[in-house]
């Protein structure tokens, strides 16, 4: 019995079936195979992601996006940024045990990254003061390894300049043998998407280069052939070149935009990566 | 396209009549000596011994044939290396290399007991003459080990002659995908490296996904500390684990097979290979498999030595050349597993129970055990136990059949503290439930696991404050360090267990212990992390005394965290020797010759040379 008026009360459109997502008591109809942290969007719910990024795969490490998936009696904690929505879920994000687990894991971060203003400014976010943890874990201090760089660096730009190295607590994100890369372009894409601002981009004015610290990675600045204004790297404007296609239309078209507009499409247009402040 | 190797099996018939040729030259007048060369009796010299009685066989030049025989694990490793004379079933113990002529003259030659080398029941005194007199094997019930230590683990011959691959013919020849499935369901097999997965359903999952291209795995990579249960069944009857796998290969429809086994174990990476290489060329692995249409090929791959890679999605990374992480479970590996083609992985001693499955029948299986639990389940005692070994018994056993029975009791007559069952998952259990039935249910009921099988037995001088941080430490090695919880969240667990453990414990760490547990088992992304704060909350949770005092007494109960406890000298032991004046690093202890020493507390660093040193046991830890 049970079965049929589920059935009856599935909701589907084009032919597929779209479940219900219920977060927070708020109900949203996302396509399926959508994640909870899209649902949440959706529906105007905030859930802290960190190693989240929608350029690229989701590796759910960080943990800080978990919310309680509510089945039968006890529900089960999953990260809203990869749980894929397959039926009719309800899902709680200020309940008081997702929480607390969320809470959890940005004390452990905060032990780790101590020093993070971003890291702090999105505690406080959550309601988070500090931690009672001391730093324990003293390999790369304030990154927090969520990966978001790597993979930035492997899937959006395709270099592959950094990778994890070690294992555990002595995990690192490295180049290898920590040497200066000959595979960064110095694009700064990792600095763009860290969430914690341990990555920088430092231009060193007496040589004309880029380096993404603490990568030690440097690159040759292209200069403005009329006013001598630094532009990108070398090496980035090379790889930007073999990826642009001009379609002269779209040319025109852009032509009718504001100098601020038009950069902005251009920047949509060569896929990269989501600004972290969206 | 390789050539088609003429094979030795190209169908039933041939099987059939291969074991009956094999049958037919075991000639009932020969004696036979077997030499147990599984890693625990090698590592004492028994390969040494297998030579000896080999050279001693060729050169005995007496009427009757005499054939040595190197055999896989029996189980009772403590009293290796272990030698086993046919007729008679004569079980020798901790034979050594002198030992060798002696058994060869009075048992091979003349047909007599060599009583010293004997085992002997510490209880009753009594000499046990072969396996079935010995209180160890006798509560055991034997079925995944039933061919260790009887046949030689590098002959395919052996194996055939004592039934293998009968149940490889059945299925072949006799029973469809959906029927092997059915009798494993039957079985009510449950997956025996540790989460209990129900086998049948996973294998129809598996079956039922689409794919043109299917995989079998078989997981060989035991990394809990004190475990070795696999690896003595790779050791000891590889070819079981090949029919297995072949059977399941045949339900689930996957051509293609992987054993992952760690490089640590290079006995059973080496068995397995020859294995595979016989296997291939009897006919039983390769194309159209006895004529049944069927075809199906193992590899091997060796781990690295990482324990996260036994976690399934983390060995699959690694079998694909990736670093061995593990990834979110919300993809089921049935449906996207390996190459995310559909992978069915079992471990090691789910794949060895499958042909007395497909012999005996499921129902077979399903009469021994408890409701929810049948078969029997491999186990490795170690730790403070006699009989340190192997050991197989019925699920729904009680501990203490095992402790007792089989292990016979706990070391030096020393009173039982507890068991840590399932490794650095499982949690410890404590005396009071010693008669508690031994199965997947009623280990987690009681806050521990049942785990891959280690059991660790703890005597009363073992702290179990102490024995958690080991756990932790090992699993603060072996975080990948992917997740936060697990990367930062057991740092700061062990963190905190190292403050107790040296005397600076604060009130409010046994609660900050149990949220970082609760953390740990919420938010963690694979097991490891979720199940990683097991030992040390089922320690709190039977003895939360014991950190008690760690913390407000500064005093360790056991007397095993050093700086905890005081040494003092026992006057009347006390002969007045001057050693442990003499040894004493910060000159802490005083007296006159002949006369009873004194140790200084105040000066004391408490660092345990004096009670190593003393001759005569006159230092007391207090």
């Amino acid at each position: 019995m049970t079965s049929v008026r589920s059935m009856q009360l599935r909701r589907y459109e084009g032919g597929f079936f779209v479940p219900r997502v219920t977060i927070d008591g708020i109900e949203v109809n996302v396509p399926r195979e959508s994640t909870i942290l899209e649902a949440a969007h959706k529906a105007g719910i905030w859930i802290p992601a960190l190693c989240y990024n929608p350029a690229v795969t989701n590796t759910a490490n960080c943990r800080l996006c978990l919310v309680e998936l509510q089945r039968g009696e006890r529900g089960k904690l999953v990260t809203s940024c990869n749980y894929p929505v397959r039926n009719d879920i309800t899902v709680s994000v200020s309940g008081e045990r997702a929480q607390r687990a969320r809470k959890g894991v940005m004390e452990l971060l905060l032990a780790r990254a101590p020093e993070s203003g971003e890291l702090k400014e999105l505690a406080l976010r959550m309601g988070v003061e500090g931690t009672p943890y001391p730093t324990v874990t003293e390999a790369q201090r304030n990154c927090i390894l969520c990966g978001l760089c790597i993979r930035v660096c492997e899937e959006v730009i395709g270099c592959s300049a950094i990778g994890f190295a070690g294992r555990g607590v002595d995990r690192s994100v490295t180049t290898p043998f920590m040497l200066a890369s000959e595979d960064c372009i110095a694009c700064g894409a990792c600095a763009m998407v860290c969430p914690v601002g341990t990555i920088q981009i430092r231009i060193h004015e007496d040589t004309g280069e880029a380096e993404i610290s603490p990568f030690k990675s440097r690159a040759k600045l292209l200069i403005c052939e009329e006013c001598g204004k630094q532009l990108v790297t070398e090496p980035v404007a090379f790889k930007v070149d073999g990826r642009v296609h001009i379609d002269w239309d779209e040319f025109k078209q852009r032509a009718r935009l504001c100098p601020e507009c038009r950069r902005k499409r251009t920047a949509q247009s060569l896929a990269l990566v989501e600004s972290k402040k969206s | 396209m390789p050539v088609a190797v003429d094979r030795l099996i190209k169908n039933p018939s041939d099987l059939e009549n291969y074991r009956k040729k094999l049958k037919g030259e075991v000639n009932p007048a020969v004696k036979r000596v077997r030499v147990c060369i599984g890693t625990a009796c090698a590592a004492k010299g028994s390969r040494r011994l297998y030579e000896l009685f080999r050279a001693a066989a060729d050169e005995s030049g007496a009427d009757v044939e005499i054939e040595a025989k190197s055999v896989g694990c029996h189980g009772l490793c403590e009293r290796g290396p272990i030698v086993v004379v046919e007729p008679g079933d004569i079980l020798y113990q901790s034979v050594e290399e002198p030992d060798v002529a002696e058994i060869f003259r009075e048992t091979v030659l003349g047909g007599k007991v060599v009583d010293r080398l004997l085992y002997e029941d510490p209880s009753s005194g009594k000499k046990a003459k072969s396996e079935k007199q010995i209180p160890f094997y006798q509560v055991q019930k034997r079925i995944v080990l039933a061919e260790n230590g009887r046949i030689d683990p590098t002959s395919i011959d052996d194996y055939i002659r004592s039934g293998g691959y009968t149940a490889l013919e059945k299925t072949l020849s006799t029973m469809t995908p959906e029927d092997v499935i059915i009798e494993v369901e039957k079985s009510g097999l449950r997956g025996r490296g540790g989460g209990g997965f129900p086998t049948a359903r996973k294998w129809r999952s598996c079956r039922e996904a689409e794919g043109n291209q299917k995989y079998v795995i078989c997981n060989g990579d035991e990394g809990d500390p004190g475990a070795f249960m696999d690896r003595s069944i790779m050791e000891g009857n590889p070819h079981s684990v090949l029919e297995g796998l072949i059977i399941g290969s045949y339900a689930i429809g996957a051509t293609q097979g992987y054993i992952y086994v760690r490089n640590e174990y290079p006995l059973a990476v080496e068995h397995l290979k020859n294995a595979i290489g016989q296997a291939q060329e009897y006919g039983f692995l390769g194309e159209n498999i006895l004529d049944s249409g069927h075809s199906f090929d193992i590899r091997i791959n060796r781990g690295g030595g990482a324990f996260v890679c036994g976690e399934s999605t983390a060995l699959i990374a690694s079998l694909e050349g990736r670093t061995g992480e593990p990834r979110a479970k919300y993809v089921h590996t049935v449906e996207h597993g390996l190459r995310d083609l559909p992978t069915n992985l079992n471990n090691v001693e789910t794949w060895a129970n499958i042909p007395a499955i497909i012999n005996n029948g499921g129902e077979w299986l399903a009469q021994i055990g408890t409701e929810k639990s049948k078969g029997t389940k491999v186990f490795s005692l170690v730790g403070k136990i006699v009989n340190t070994g192997l050991v197989e018994v019925p699920m729904g056993i009680t501990l203490r059949d095992i402790v007792y029975n089989i292990g016979g009791g706990v070391q030096n007559g020393k009173a039982f503290k507890a068991v840590q069952t399932g490794g650095p998952s499982g949690g410890c259990i404590p005396a009071k439930f010693l008669d508690a039935g031994v199965d997947f249910d009623e280990l987690t009921k009681l806050g521990s696991m049942m785990g891959s099988g280690g059991m660790i037995i703890m005597d009363e001088d073992t702290c179990v404050v102490n024995f958690a941080k080991y756990y932790i430490n090992f699993l603060r090695q072996e975080s990948c360090g992917k997740c936060t919880p697990c990367r930062e969240g057991i740092p700061q667990v062990l963190h905190i267990l190292e403050r107790i453990t040296h005397g600076e414990g604060e009130e409010g760490d046994i609660e900050k212990l149990e949220t970082l547990a609760q953390l740990l088992a919420d938010g963690s992304l694979c097991a490891l992390g979720s199940t990683a704060a097991n030992p040390v909350i089922s320690t709190i949770r039977y003895f939360r005394d014991e950190y008690e005092t760690h913390i407000r007494d500064q005093r360790c109960p056991a007397k095993e965290c050093r700086g905890l406890f005081a040494f003092e000298i026992i006057p009347d032991q006390c002969k007045g020797c001057g050693i442990c004046i003499k040894k004493c690093p910060v000159d802490a202890i005083t007296g006159e010759r002949r006369l009873p020493h004194l140790i200084n507390q105040d000066i004391c660093t408490k660092c345990g040379t004096c009670y190593d040193k003393c001759p005569f046991d006159a230092i007391a830890k207090v």
